[in-house]
């Protein structure tokens, strides 16, 4: 392996480069180079171009425009907060109006008579079981109202 | 051309204004030494000349971000070596072609290349090195015909010093079992 190390050296400095190239290819490279570039994709070049030179005016116009938005969609959250939370009194007029339209006197009256008359049946029921208990147990109302 | 340094030159291209001129430089420094690499590894001159130009439009689509934390020219090569590599891989999909009948065929260009001046012995050489793995070939030529120091080669190839020294150990040893099976 050694030996053939040393062969390889020998090679390397007894010959040149076999390969070659057509002549004044590596003069003209860089102009072909330059044409396909420009070629390639103008409007990238373009853009990159203006890109670079108005970077930062652009950088300060997006911060401005980004703090107009943040400002504004702030000030709306706000606002929509108290709209929220006051009723418009026309519309709370209209409400009151075609709701109760729908009911008459009667009705309320006769709605309010309903629950008192549930109510009563309902203390009725409740004296009824405590009389049933006291019967069946046998115990005397005068006695237990006296023991307590 | 050569009084400007890589630095120099990356500072050169920040310059909006100088920008072309220090493209230009970089291509008419670096073009050579590119091409002499990938040719080594494609062989044909046309194919070299495509995959240079490749390189250097990358290169200038590129630089603008180029963060300087490898060298120019290192950042160069592994460029430069993907390309060739990439190409190899399009040209083996593209034929449907088995590894061993695409090296044949490498081989077959080097033999009938109107670009290759070189002797019979020369000649057998590039042949033995065309037998070898991809990624073995491009050690042995960047270490051999290049003379790169192995740190630069592990900042290229992306890979340690170690490995490469082994991977150049075989592709020798491989040259060398060719030559005397030949």
């Amino acid at each position: 392996m050694g030996k053939f190390n040393k062969k390889l050296e020998e090679l390397k400095e007894n010959n040149k480069n076999p390969f070659s190239v057509p002549e004044g290819y590596f003069d003209s490279f860089p102009q072909k180079l330059q044409e396909r570039i420009s070629s390639e994709s103008p409007e990238y070049y373009w853009f990159a171009r203006l890109f670079q030179v108005v970077k930062q005016q652009f950088a300060l116009g997006f911060m401005i425009v980004a703090f107009a938005v943040i400002a504004i969609t702030t000030v709306n959250v706000v606002l929509s907060d108290k709209a929220e939370s006051v009723i418009d009194s026309d519309l709370y007029t209209r409400i009151i109006e075609v709701d109760a339209s729908e009911f008459s006197e009667q009705h309320f009256i006769d709605v309010l008579l309903n629950d008192e008359k549930e109510i009563e049946e309902q203390k009725q029921k409740e004296s009824d079981l405590y009389i049933y208990y006291l019967v069946d147990e046998d115990i005397d109302y005068g006695t237990l109202i006296d023991e307590l | 051309m050569s009084e400007y340094s890589d630095k120099e030159l990356l500072e050169l291209f920040k310059d909006i204004e100088k920008r072309n001129f220090a493209f230009n430089l970089i291509v008419r420094k670096y073009q050579q030494k590119l091409y002499w690499h990938i040719r080594k590894i494609v062989i044909k001159h046309e194919d070299a000349d495509d995959i240079l130009q490749n390189t250097f439009i990358k290169v200038w689509k590129s630089l603008v971000g180029f963060r300087e934390d490898s060298k120019l020219y290192t950042w160069l090569y592994r460029i430069a070596t993907n390309e060739s590599l990439t190409f190899l891989k399009q040209q083996k999909t593209k034929y449907l072609m088995p590894i061993v009948d695409y090296e044949n065929q490498l081989k077959e260009t080097l033999e009938s290349d109107e670009y290759f001046n070189g002797d019979e012995i020369l000649r057998n050489l590039h042949k033995a090195i065309l037998g070898l793995p991809e990624k073995q070939r491009i050690v042995f030529n960047m270490k051999y015909f290049e003379e790169m120091k192995y740190d630069d080669m592990s900042e290229i190839l992306k890979t340690s010093v170690g490995a490469l020294k082994a991977s150049y150990h075989h592709a020798v040893k491989k040259i060398e079992k060719y030559f005397t099976e030949d």
